[in-house]
């Protein structure tokens, strides 16, 4: 049978990457039932391979902002497009290949792609998400499956 | 050496090598990095991204590997590649460590430590 992540691993898996890179907090990171806000910034990793699908990173602009800030250490107001671009597609990526690692393989995780709003993969439908909350500004991490992979 | 595609992961890693009391040149991509080392750069150990544009993590590490000029270069892998036959293969093809994302400065000190690129 295979293993698909749980809500609860993606929930911890992205709580380690801002623990390492953001805050040095895993308190830093609240549950909420909340979807992301329409002012989106999504970062996306594909998978294929053994399990075809996709990892997606989805906040508000102003999480965007932040993460970057954090990352560039940077005070936000100062933070570039590209540097946000750069902070989300990383985030992404380091999300996306820890959850790999929990799926099925071998297979092939894609360069990270950053876009300014939501994102939808064509044939794919989510399988799992959490809903997250970082400084009080939505977060949300969803595991995709190529329809024709699913049970 | 720091190669990776993401400017903000060359600055954390470049941060933490600095730090650690190394000179730091940084390259986006293997084809770049492979650029430096033909122009004279001579770094003592490189910290390697697998998934990059135009030259990947493993793709570099098979180049340097081919060339008996470069052979003392260690080479540690830093990335969220993590299945084992990946690391396997980067193993193999002459990397010398193996370091998964997200890590922390301490994950970093302690492989280059056992590396012996580092006194601890």
């Amino acid at each position: 049978m295979t293993y698909i992540p749980s809500a609860d691993d993606l929930e911890v898996i992205t709580r380690e990457v801002w623990t390492s890179f953001l805050d040095g907090d895993p308190a830093g990171l609240l549950v909420s039932g909340d979807d992301v806000a329409v002012e989106r910034v999504t970062g996306c990793v594909h998978l294929s391979g053994a399990y075809t699908g996709s990892i997606m990173l989805s906040c508000s602009g102003s999480a965007a902002r932040d993460a970057a800030a954090a990352l560039f250490s940077m005070q936000p107001g100062d933070v570039t497009q590209n540097e946000i671009i750069d902070a989300i597609g990383e985030l992404a990526n380091m999300v996306g290949g820890n959850v790999k690692s929990m799926l099925p393989g071998p297979s092939v995780l894609s360069l990270p792609a950053v876009v300014q709003g939501q994102l939808a993969v064509p044939g794919a439908h989510v399988v799992r998400e959490v809903h997250l909350t970082w400084r009080n500004e939505p977060l949300a991490v969803s595991l995709w499956q190529q329809a024709a992979q699913a049970a | 050496m720091v190669i990776d595609d993401s400017s903000a992961m060359r600055l954390i890693l470049g941060r933490i090598m600095r730090g650690l009391g190394f000179d730091v040149v940084e390259a986006p991509n293997g084809a770049e990095a492979i650029a430096r080392l033909e122009s004279g750069a001579m770094p003592e150990i490189a910290l390697v991204d697998w998934n990059m544009p135009v030259m990947d993590g493993l793709a570099f590490v098979n180049a340097v590997r081919k060339e008996e000029r470069w052979r003392q270069i260690t080479l540690m892998m830093v990335t969220t590649e993590s299945e084992q036959s990946q690391i396997v293969r980067a193993l193999a093809a002459g990397a010398h460590e193996y370091v998964i994302k997200p890590f922390t400065p301490d994950a970093i000190a302690d492989k280059l430590a056992l590396l012996g690129v580092l006194a601890y």
